[in-house]
């Protein structure tokens, strides 16, 4: 015990000296949540700007713009009649605008079909949700004119009992992004280093065995996860007022998440001989890792084949244990994972540090 | 401790390293092909060699680090590829090429080293330590910025740490200047005074005829010679060398134009004479040639010379001219 405890103060004392690791283990999941913050909590609150040339101008056109009003999503701005729209919207670089065309109340009062074009980017998100509201906007209109009564009504209700915010997953999303960066990338090089500096040769003739060294550098990287979370969520709460609690479970989760990644790192930095080529391994199990186990996006979002690909990763249940402990409340599903992350963490673990010893072939 | 020394060995010392038969073979080589070799107590033993000879593959094996093919390999009577840790306080280890922890300072590095032997080590003994090695005014300096030399004498001080009766010094020379590889011997010779027993390998000539007590010449796995640089030098390097100081490539190109063999070495001209009662006629047609020269001598012969005619070649930083 006195070994690693020794062993984690020294190469913790390195660690912090060199600036640019702890530049990234600390700064950079920082810099992260407030990019990411700035992103989303903008259009967080989420009306669209909606551009309207309205070129009939009558009583019944301005109550469809009403009607549109209404939905509470859009916020209307005029464009003038004698515009041509098309290069009205190139030039004012404008991603949604909606016509109406001349004779539209004209046509209401007819029951003739009159046509509203809806302008805009399909591949942007904005504009799935415009094209909703206009509908909507366009049924509700409908049955006034007909002189219907809606028969079925909506509601609207958050789901968490928290009134979560998109925002709020970023918080444990970026934790899960952490843990599994710092450990993993930093132990493939660290090993990768000591085999060409032949540390562990120089180890293995210390009592240090190498399941203590890598005890050791847990220890560390926890400490520096917790440090991490620390500012990450400072940063989230105080800047954002994200939402988002450190429970028990989320401790627990976040320690064996670090035993995990860094007992990975090991794994590939010990096994696989060549430094470019560990390191290469790393990212490659890294960086898709980071994005499909649902750190940024929801993996809900995700089509089938990939949702089965997510839930191989060991990252997704990180994630999931986090969200649902420190967003959602729901520590009954937290635990779940944490066991599934436990039993990931021992595996990994039990492998570099069982099967091999300093001596070399 | 090791075994009890049995009436039969007929030594009442215990030998600090006995190697019998060893071998180590890797898919293409033989690094190790069939060695034996025993350090007494108290000896400074070198395995000298150019590079790929087995000098490391041999010193990890005894380390513990690498299991040998066959042969065996004790270390204060102990078998190392069964045993190591019943001896692994008794020796201190300095690797090949060793660069250290690159952020601690030499008293943090000493006391980190010292921990991972489960030796609790005082302030006082750690400034002892690097006292030793000539870091006292570097002890508070991140490794990064130490020089070479610096570098290799806190790597030392970590071997030391143990207060090992054993030190194994893989290359602690090579690649430092002139001044400092003194330093190191210097450091060395006074290692041996404190009773330590030391394996140095080197591929100096002029280190090993220095420093060792014993020497094993080693090349291709195999030791080709073995005994104290003297007893090497008077069965090995018979003849006498005529040194030309100062005679250059002009001296050099005069003799060649006469068909006298020579080599040129820092600026010297050599001519080797084998039988002794040529000496003196070689030396005063030598004499007799045209050529700038400083001064004319002539010089027993050093490990130099024995390598020279035992591998047929000279070494230089470890790689042997052709
Ligand atoms: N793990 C290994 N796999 C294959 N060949 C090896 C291995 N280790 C050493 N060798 C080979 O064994 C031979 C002896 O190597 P060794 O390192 O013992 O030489 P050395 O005398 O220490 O040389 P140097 O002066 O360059 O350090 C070399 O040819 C080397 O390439
Ligand atoms: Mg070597």
């Amino acid at each position: 015990m006195k070994r690693i405890l020794a062993d984690a103060k020294a190469f913790g004392k390195q660690y912090l000296r060199s600036r640019t690791g702890t530049f990234f283990a600390l700064a950079f999941p920082v810099i992260l949540i407030l990019l990411f913050g700035a992103i989303f909590s903008g259009s967080g609150t989420s009306t669209l700007p909606l551009y309207v040339q309205d070129l009939d101008n009558t009583p019944a056109s301005h109550a469809f713009l009403d009607a549109l009003n209404n939905t509470t999503i859009l916020v209307y701005n005029p464009i003038p009649a004698n515009a041509n729209i098309t290069s009205y919207i190139s030039e004012h670089t404008i991603s949604l605008a909606l016509v109406i065309p001349r004779g539209f109340q004209q046509d209401v009062v007819n029951r003739t079909n009159v046509t509203v074009t809806l302008y805009g980017d399909p591949t942007q998100s904005s504009f799935g949700i415009a094209a909703a509201a206009v509908s909507g906007a366009i049924t509700g209109f409908n049955f006034g004119v007909q002189g219907a009564r809606p028969v079925v009504s909506l509601r609207t209700d958050t789901v968490s009992q928290r009134g979560t915010k998109y925002i709020d997953l970023f918080l444990p999303g970026i934790i899960g992004f952490t843990v599994l960066t710092t450990p993993l990338f930093g132990m493939t090089s660290i090993c990768a280093e000591y085999r060409t500096r032949k540390y562990f040769k120089f180890l293995g003739t210390t009592k240090l065995s190498k399941a203590e060294w890598l005890v050791a550098k847990i220890l560390f990287y926890v400490l520096l996860m917790f440090a991490s979370v620390a500012l990450i969520m400072a940063a989230g709460v105080l800047v954002f007022q994200m939402d988002g609690t450190l429970t028990p479970v989320a401790i627990l989760l976040i320690i064996a998440g670090t035993v995990e990644f860094t007992s990975l790192g090991m794994l590939l930095g010990i096994f696989i001989k060549d430094q470019e080529t560990s390191s290469a391994i790393a990212n490659a199990i890294g960086f898709p890792m980071m994005f499909l186990a649902g750190s940024f996006f929801p993996i809900d979002l995700f089509p089938p084949y990939l949702r089965t690909v997510a839930n191989l990763l060991p990252l997704t249940y990180l994630n999931q244990g986090l969200q649902a402990t420190m967003v959602l409340g729901n520590n009954a599903a937290a635990l779940v994972d944490l066991a599934i992350t436990a039993v990931m963490a021992l595996i990994f673990f039990v492998i570099p540090a069982r099967a091999l010893s300093w001596k070399a072939k | 401790m090791g075994r009890p020394v049995s009436p039969s060995d007929g030594v009442a010392m215990e030998l600090a390293i006995e190697v019998r038969g060893l071998r180590k073979e890797y898919s293409d080589i033989k690094a190790v092909d069939g060695i034996d070799f025993e350090v007494r107590p108290g000896h400074i033993f070198s395995l000298l060699g150019p590079n790929g000879a087995g000098k490391t593959t041999t010193v990890e094996i005894l380390e513990g680090l690498r299991d040998p093919t066959a042969g065996s390999a004790k270390v204060f009577g102990v078998d190392v590829t069964r045993d190591y840790r019943k001896i692994r306080e008794r020796v201190g280890v300095l690797p090949q090429d060793f660069e250290p922890f690159d952020r601690l300072n030499p008293r943090e590095a000493v006391g980190y080293w010292a921990s991972l032997f489960d030796r609790r080590i005082t302030a006082a003994e750690t400034a002892a330590t690097l006292e030793t090695v000539g870091l006292t005014s570097r002890a508070e300096t991140q490794a990064i910025h130490l020089s070479g030399g610096e570098k290799r004498r806190l790597g030392i001080a970590m071997a030391l740490v143990g207060k090992p009766d054993l030190v194994f010094l893989d290359e602690p020379t090579t690649g430092l200047d002139p001044g400092a590889r003194r330093e190191l011997w210097g450091l060395i010779r006074a290692l041996q005074s404190g009773g330590k027993t030391i394996l140095l390998t080197t591929h100096y000539l002029d280190e090993a005829e220095q420093l060792a007590d014993d020497v094993a010449i080693m090349n291709h796995g195999r030791i080709v010679a073995r005994g104290s640089p003297d007893q090497l030098i008077s069965q090995y390097g018979a003849g006498t060398t005529i040194v030309l100081a100062g005679a250059g490539q002009a001296g050099y190109d005069a003799l060649q134009a006469r068909g006298i063999v020579a080599r040129q070495e820092n600026g010297n001209v050599l001519v080797h004479v084998d039988d002794p009662s040529q000496v003196r006629w070689t030396l005063a047609k030598v004499a007799s040639i045209e050529m700038p020269l400083k001064e004319i001598y002539t010089r027993r012969p050093t490990l130099e010379d024995v390598f020279l005619r035992l591998i047929g070649s000279h070494m230089k930083e470890g790689v042997l001219a052709e």
